[in-house]
């Protein structure tokens, strides 16, 4: 089995581990980290986030959850975003709490 | 008459007719099949939707208005969507029906089975599942829980028609099997309004 990626979680300073099949959304939530989010299908863009440092790759999202433009200014859907390297995120939006 | 006259004539029927059940019989599991198979039919007239009037998808879904009625009025759709598109369980609070004019989208049905006491908490088991591909439609009354996925590896693009326009949508509530969770987008009316209000 792969090593997994290290995810640092910049709003709240935690590092989690993500396998390479994991969306980062899910590796947050299974650390408990009370991560944005609503669809986690990449249709609405609550977990919308911006790459600091690293690479991902996306799963199938909507056109309206993230634009190409959005991309390209290093935005993300941490509910599409598999870790090709360790990453460092920011999320968006406020969380739930 | 261009096509897109032929196209906007067809759509123009549908939504006399879909008025006319509604009118009769108003939206019930057995109004809301009759609409289906009113879709279906238009579905299976794809002569009048080539892909090529529609722009494909920047990402991997995309929504064209056929036609879209003023204030709280109903929607008409193509819907384009890419192989492995998929949303998760969702109850979008209005009623919905689809047909498919190409592709294939598996929609599964769902319902709760907890009491909704904790906040952010739910569970969902399953409870059928309709493959929409050419010929065939579903149709959801307002509070179903559904979900989608694009199967195969060819785009599916299917009609849709939605009580209320996609832009004037109610708050969608998302169920995850997987973190026993739901979770809510803001309705898209106040959303439009609050940003309208500057």
């Amino acid at each position: 089995m792969a090593t997994p990626h290290r995810i640092t979680i910049a709003n709240t300073g935690q590092v989690i581990d993500c396998g390479r099949n994991q969306t980062i959304l899910d590796a947050a939530i299974a650390a408990s980290i009370d991560y944005p989010y609503a669809c986690a299908t990449g249709n609405c863009g609550t977990c919308s986030s911006r790459v600091e440092a690293g690479k991902i790759s996306l799963l199938p999202h909507s056109d309206t959850s993230l634009t190409p433009a959005q991309i390209k200014a290093g935005q993300t859907l941490a509910c599409r975003a598999r870790p090709r390297s360790d990453v460092t995120v920011t999320w968006l939006a406020r969380a739930r709490q | 008459m261009t096509l897109a006259d032929r196209r906007r004539r067809a759509c123009a029927k549908l939504m006399a007719d879909v008025h006319a059940i509604e009118a009769k019989e108003g939206i019930t599991p057995s109004t809301l099949h009759a609409i289906k198979l009113k879709l279906v039919a238009l579905a299976n007239k794809p002569e009048l939707f080539p892909l090529s009037d529609f722009t494909m998808p920047a990402a991997q879904s995309r929504n064209h208005p056929l036609l879209v009625e003023d204030n709280d009025g109903h929607g008409i759709y193509l819907t384009i969507a890419m192989p492995g598109k998929e949303a998760a369980p969702h109850d979008h609070g209005i009623w919905c029906v689809s047909a498919a004019l190409s592709g294939r989208e598996r929609h599964e049905y769902f319902r709760r089975t907890d009491d909704g006491a904790k906040a952010g908490f739910a569970t969902i088991e399953k409870i059928g599942e309709v493959m929409v591909e050419p010929g065939c439609g579903t149709s959801m009354s307002d509070h179903d829980i559904h979900s989608t996925k694009v199967v195969g590896d060819r785009p599916a693009v299917g009609l849709s028609i939605y009580g209320w326009a996609l832009t004037r949508f109610p708050a969608v509530s998302w169920y995850h099997q997987r973190y026993s969770s739901t979770r809510s987008t803001p309705s898209r009316r106040h959303v439009l309004a609050a940003a309208q209000a500057g």
